[in-house]
């Protein structure tokens, strides 16, 4: 994403020259870590695409670096989410009618992923 | 931040709504469901002229006394020029806008400046009319809906936006759907006390739980009622206000307020918050009153979460209490807070906010019959955005 190299701001979704907080033109392309944390989320059970049926999930994570960013989960499903579940990006490849692109969406991070957290509290249950 | 934030305290007061004119909501509304798909229903220049002649009655003016006008026309949307001469009126001082924000500031603007002695701010919508539907792939006109930049993930609605902001809220809060519910279920027993609002069914708790999810964790009645109609607003100058039919209600003050960075930021982890206390200390500086003054709010209820943001935002409760606020009865007539007395844009009509308008004026007037504010002087109206807050304080002209 790019960085403004004066005041330090990420900018998401992507801006044409100017940082968006101190409108100066010093933006950088900078690679990010891939990981955030997942602040919201949302269902869809309601149909505004007439070829996509409903549910689908989709989810905001914010980034290390400072970006909220609207994304969907990949391998896990809100029914699974935790508020401040760490995710990391991944690529899905995609293609529609422009051609093919990687979309990107994200997976749970490591020994705090949800099916290690469900597994943690069963456990803890059955020696209680 | 951008905007408007402590505008002229020389405008205090200036300018005065004097008439007030409204389509029939829940009739139109009724016939639109009972017409079955070939149903047409009145065009926007029909609307346009309910609204306009009612409000001319309700002032006791002429047509040909209106020398400014500004349509702001919704969906299926005519020019200025067209709507003048459907109404046949010949403004010597004309304007459209496309959203509410400013547009009563403009009309005061403009008569404090004698570029116009009578305004007409004239809105109409036919969004039922035209098939606008509130998400997915959709145009504003030749413009790409805001929605646009998130398609490829499928975020693509008005009701994702208030979903995101209210799972953070439950998850910050610990609120419950059913806490949320209560704002619906409050707004609509204020529509059924409004003959002319488009719900007149009570709603529990339970009917709300039950109904469809549209964006989970938001249910059908989270979300206001898309209708087609009109709101015509007529003011003058205070000074030249008082010999009409009711006692004039005064533009007292307004501000607006913008953020244009980090959007999701302040829309779902701050839901506004940073837009709604810049904006609401100048507005209210800008009148001469401060927020313990202010006794009726008509606030942009979109959503059940969004009208919660601004009660909170503006200081009315901590954040994290308007619900409790809300189950508290505080929100309803004889409460701290009077809220949307007559429906609001989730019981009432979907006119954008200028039903609100219509309520502060009647309120103001203390012509609300039986679901009159005792006493009531000092209404603050709230038009706010996912981005941006414009509220307008309005008061008696003898308070």
């Amino acid at each position: 994403m790019q960085r403004c190299k004066d005041c330090g701001h990420v900018q998401w979704p992507p801006v044409p020259d100017a940082c968006e907080r101190c409108e100066l033109a010093v933006l950088e392309w900078e690679r990010l870590s891939g990981t955030g944390q997942i602040v919201s989320w949302c269902t869809f059970e309601r149909s505004y695409y007439p070829d996509l049926p409903v549910p689908w999930d989709t989810i905001l994570v914010e980034l290390e670096e400072g970006p909220l960013f609207i994304s969907n989960p990949d391998g896990f499903t809100n029914e699974e989410v935790r508020i401040n579940m760490p995710v990391r990006v991944t690529f899905v490849d995609c293609e529609d009618e422009t051609g093919r692109f990687r979309l990107p969406a994200f997976e749970p991070v490591g020994p705090t992923g949800p099916k290690n957290q469900k597994g943690a509290q069963d456990e803890t249950a059955s020696t209680a | 931040m951008i905007g408007s934030i402590a505008p002229s305290v020389a405008l205090r007061g200036i300018g005065s709504i004097v008439g007030v004119g409204e389509t029939d909501y829940g009739e139109d509304y009724a016939a639109w469901r009972a017409g079955g798909p070939d149903y047409v229903g009145p065009s926007v220049e029909e609307f346009a002229e309910r609204s306009f002649s009612r409000a001319l009655e309700d002032c006791g003016l002429e047509r040909d006394d209106v020398d400014g006008l500004i349509s702001t026309l919704d969906y299926g949307a005519v020019g200025v020029e067209t709507i003048a001469k459907a109404l046949s009126v010949q403004p010597r001082f004309s304007d459209s806008a496309g959203s509410m924000a400013g547009i009563v500031a403009n009309a005061v603007t403009a008569l404090a400046g004698g570029r116009a002695d009578t305004v007409a701010v004239l809105y109409a919508s036919r969004s039922r009319g035209s098939g606008r539907q509130f998400g997915g792939d959709t145009y504003v006109g030749a413009d790409r809906s805001s929605y646009y930049y998130y398609h490829p993930w499928g975020w693509s609605a008005q009701a994702a936006h208030w979903a995101l902001m209210f799972r953070y809220y439950q998850e910050t809060y610990g609120a419950t759907e059913a806490d949320l519910g209560s704002v619906a279920v409050e707004l609509r027993q204020h529509a059924l006390r409004n003959p002319n609002a488009i719900m007149q069914k009570p709603l529990s708790i339970d009917e709300y739980l039950a109904s469809r999810y549209i964006v989970r964790p938001l249910h059908l009645f989270d979300l206001c009622i898309p209708n087609d109609g009109s709101v015509c607003l007529i003011l003058r100058r205070t000074d030249e206000a008082n010999d009409l039919r009711h006692i004039p209600v005064a533009v007292a003050g307004w501000a607006d307020v913008e953020v244009t960075e980090s959007k999701m930021h302040h829309m779902v982890k701050e839901r506004l918050r940073t837009q709604l206390q810049a904006a609401g200390r100048g507005a209210l500086e800008m009148a001469g009153v401060s927020l313990a003054d202010v006794q009726h709010f008509e606030g942009y209820d979109a959503s059940t979460i969004h009208l919660i943001n601004q009660i909170e935002g503006y200081g009315f409760v901590e954040p994290g209490q308007g619900l409790a606020f809300c189950q508290d009865g505080q929100m309803d007539v004889g409460g701290r807070l009077p809220t949307n007395i007559s429906g609001g844009l989730l019981s009432e009509a979907y006119m954008h906010g200028w039903n609100h308008l219509a309520e502060a004026a009647r309120q103001l007037r203390h012509e609300a019959g039986d679901r009159q504010i005792l006493d009531v002087t000092t209404t603050l109206f709230s038009l706010t955005t996912t981005e941006s807050s414009h509220p307008l304080v309005l008061r008696r002209a003898d308070a």
